[in-house]
């Protein structure tokens, strides 16, 4: 057998004997506190999927919105070398604050609604990709620039030539560490906001001890920051190959 | 070592505090810039209840004197602590097993990878079934958003230790765990220091949430307890210990990188 068929049974043997577990255990221990994984898969009901999908355009809203300003303005600190000198440590502090303890001042300023639960995904995101924008832009040489700017280059082909391809691949690191912070924030924000999505569903069925429900949602949460994550690195892997070789 | 290297740095010494300084008043500047922005913009804008420096400062000494606000920031901190100890315990043990036996990775990297992609918040209403509304709870939590990260870098970090090393242990005839504790884990140490630096941002965010969720004495309670009576320059004193702590503990392993693992650079940077 060659490793990689090994590898593989495995993996499969690993997976089938935690589904065995997960089912004796939730048998066991008895329902309230793991629930098998029949019952789970039992429980993901057309309205936890459709909790999901809301989570997701929650989701969707607040990272796009995050790398729609993150990538420009991080952009704008790679041409712009006083502002970046001036802001890079303060992008560096919040990058590293724990964004979550801002939510209840979103709450008491914003209320209940849509636009403060993007705030918060936007808040958990927005910050790796300008940490690692400005990280990218500290590693341009400047003579690369000088060089660029002694052959009389226009501020297009620098842009086009020497900026997006230094900065982008460190763009797209931060993007990656944002989806799951954005992940974080999106359940954060649908528990402490307004309840909605697969936040609701959690917080009701736990408080119902509908322990079958709470397990489905936490698995297609799951499911969904692997999925999104691996789409992040495969991403990353295509556009910033060349990061990684020197 | 040493020697060789202060003597260049002390002939460019002049222009490099001239360069230090100069950054430096640049982000001085920047910063009681925002200050007033942030200051007049609330004044202008915002209701009066609203966190302003000014306010900030005002009630800066009150606060950090406060019985209340220490005790919450120990349980916080201490939890964390406690948390990312037990993590990293754990999780050295289970990334290295990973990082250098090929059935164990096969047998968990799924659940592995699974786990840490998870939002960690999304466990909370399970951790308060498992350990009620208790410190229990929070101290779970943070073992959970700590735990997965050390084990990712620990498996990296066994998974890149050189061959040579392991053959010359097997050589000199190292028994198994020896060379484990011997020759994978300090040269693992680089990643791990990186694992721990994703492990305690993600304890201090587990933490805060947890405190959210099941209303125990700490930090994140205390934010939430002072907006909501509409204390929100009080909160914003324990929202800047927090970002306090963020900085720190980065600051601190970056330190610990550069200082014993000075040739390891996952992101070389240029300058």
């Amino acid at each position: 057998m060659s490793a990689r068929r090994l590898g593989w049974t495995i993996t499969a043997a690993g997976l089938a004997a935690g589904a065995t577990l997960w089912e004796i255990a939730g048998r066991s221990v008895g329902a309230a506190f793991v629930a098998p994984l029949s019952d789970t898969i039992e429980a993901l009901t057309p309205s936890v999927w459709r909790a999901l999908a809301s989570s997701l355009g929650l989701f969707a809203t607040g990272f796009a919105l995050s790398v729609a300003i993150g990538v420009p303005f991080g952009l704008l600190l790679a041409r712009m070398r006083l502002l970046r000198v001036a802001l890079e440590s303060y992008i560096a502090i919040l990058n590293a604050t724990p964004m979550a303890a801002l939510i209840p001042f979103i709450l008491s300023m914003m209320g209940f609604g849509f636009a403060p639960k993007v705030l918060v995904v936007f808040l958990f995101a927005v910050f790796p990709i300008l940490y690692n924008t400005v990280e990218g832009a500290r590693s341009i040489r400047p003579e690369l620039i000088e060089v660029a700017r002694s052959f009389r280059s226009s501020e297009r082909a620098l842009w086009r030539d020497v900026l997006l391809p230094f900065v982008l691949p460190f763009a797209l690191t931060g993007i990656r560490q944002a989806i799951g912070r954005a992940l974080v924030g999106m359940v954060a924000a649908e528990f402490f906001l307004s309840a909605s999505g697969i936040g609701m569903v959690l917080q009701s069925a736990s408080q119902s001890i509908d322990t079958a429900t709470v397990f489905a949602a936490i698995l297609l949460v799951t499911l969904l920051g692997v999925l999104l994550m691996e789409l992040g690195s495969w991403v990353e892997g295509r556009y910033a190959a060349w990061r990684n070789i020197r | 070592m040493t020697a060789e290297t202060r003597v260049p740095l002390a002939a460019s010494g002049a222009g490099l505090a001239r360069l230090m300084g100069s950054t430096f008043f640049v982000k001085l500047a920047a910063g009681v810039v925002l200050l007033v922005v942030w200051e007049f913009g609330v004044n202008a804008w915002a209701p009066a209840y609203v966190a302003r420096p000014s306010g900030v400062i005002a009630v800066l000494p009150s606060v950090i004197g406060s019985g209340a606000f220490l005790s919450a920031a120990a349980a916080t901190l201490g939890s964390v602590l406690e948390g990312l100890v037990i993590a990293l315990v754990l999780g050295i043990a289970v990334g290295i097993a990973m990082g250098r036996s090929f059935v164990v990775d096969r047998l968990i990297r799924y659940y592995v990878f699974g786990l840490f992609a998870m939002p960690m918040v999304a466990i909370l209403p399970l951790i308060t079934l498992w350990f009620g509304y208790t410190d229990a709870a929070r101290l779970a939590t943070t073992v959970f958003a700590a735990f997965f990260s050390i084990v990712l870098n620990a498996a990296d970090g066994a998974r890149a230790v050189p061959l040579d090393y392991l053959e010359v242990g097997r050589s000199f005839r190292a028994p198994r765990l020896r060379a484990l504790a011997d020759i994978v884990l300090p040269a693992s140490m680089p990643y791990l220091l990186a694992g721990i630096r994703l492990a305690a941002a993600r304890a201090l965010i587990g933490a805060v949430v947890a405190e959210f969720f099941i209303s125990v004495n700490g930090l994140g309670f205390f934010i939430l307890f002072n907006s909501r009576s509409f204390h929100h320059n009080q909160a914003i004193v324990a929202v800047m210990v927090l970002a306090g702590c963020g900085v720190g503990f980065e600051a601190l392993l970056n330190w610990a990188t550069r200082r014993y693992f000075p040739w390891y650079r996952r992101d070389e940077k240029v300058r």
